[in-house]
């Protein structure tokens, strides 16, 4: 069923993608995004600390959660003909190899403005366990010349 | 126009020529590089986050859409982050952690686009013993108009 603005009431939800967290697809992401910060390669470096952070082993790039979120929101916007306007996030706990991450998103509010509508929702990013690793919030528009995809 | 270099992926190298936090100045701009994106380029990253909606990919497809052709996801302003910046950027200071970002989206970014990037420190300051900065950036495409334009909150190596 196609999301419509109006059919949408706060509190719907929307499940994302899971992703499976490893060496490779953290190496594909330096590769992808030329971010080869060794935090995210360097084993050895990252068996000490630096500043007041200790991460233990290497991490997956926080930017990593953000890709995983924007493509929940689009794939949720297209076939609505809506449009991803902004994207805020807090990284909240490192993600590591074997970890499997899930984005979800939940309807928080919906506003229309002179010109257009505008859907906020609540993002949450989380882990295997259940914990929470990232939080946020999206904006999305649905204009009212709507161009369903 | 848009020159095409090796990209240098060790960090470690000339980490010593980027500034440290106490060396950031808010409101300075920084240097940028202008970048050719290109479908590979983008194919890349939607590979390394899962994207297969046939907008990044489909020609035909993209064709039919409000976009009128192909485009990249949103958030490929991750990649253009570093591809639009020099290698003595402090970005790329080995242990620089990024604490959060938010990201505002105007038109897509299309294949063979030729970036440019306006961009500085905005902030920093010191929280709990970390040296933090915030930074601002804004994308352009060839023609001049805004791509996207975000902030970014990182934790300076100590």
């Amino acid at each position: 069923m196609t999301t419509t603005f109006e059919k949408l009431r706060a509190g719907d939800s929307i499940d994302g993608p899971t992703f499976a967290v490893s060496r490779e697809s953290i190496r594909l992401f330096c590769d992808a995004s030329l971010d080869y910060n060794p935090l995210h390669l360097d084993d050895e470096y990252m068996k000490g600390s630096f500043g007041k952070t200790n991460f233990g082993g290497i991490i997956m790039h926080g930017m990593n959660n953000f890709g995983l979120i924007s493509r929940m929101i689009t794939d949720w916007a297209y076939p609505a003909g809506a449009i991803h306007r902004r994207l805020e996030t807090r990284w909240v706990k490192p993600v590591r190899p074997g970890d499997t991450i899930q984005p979800f998103g939940i309807i928080k509010a919906k506003q229309a403005t002179e010109k257009s509508r505008w859907v906020l929702i609540d993002v949450v990013v989380k882990n295997q366990t259940g914990e929470k690793i990232a939080t946020g919030e999206a904006l999305v528009e649905f204009p009212r010349d709507l161009f369903c995809q | 126009m848009a020159q095409t270099q090796a990209f240098e992926t060790d960090f470690w190298k000339d980490a010593n020529l980027r500034k440290v936090w106490d060396d950031i100045v808010p409101g300075e701009p920084r240097k940028t590089i202008p970048y050719t994106l290109t479908k590979e380029a983008i194919e890349l990253y939607c590979k390394s986050v899962g994207e297969t909606h046939p907008i990044y990919f489909d020609e035909a497809y993209a064709k039919t859409t409000r976009y009128g052709g192909l485009i990249a996801p949103p958030s490929i302003h991750i990649l253009l982050m570093f591809s639009c910046t020099p290698a003595d950027d402090w970005m790329r200071s080995p242990g620089t952690v990024n604490a959060g970002q938010s990201w505002s989206y105007n038109i897509p970014a299309r294949p063979n686009d030729v970036i440019t990037l306006q961009a500085r420190a905005l902030d920093k300051f010191i929280k709990r013993e970390r040296l933090f900065v915030v930074h601002d950036n804004v994308f352009f495409n060839q023609k001049g108009d805004v791509i996207c334009s975000g902030r970014g909150w990182t934790i300076r190596p100590i």
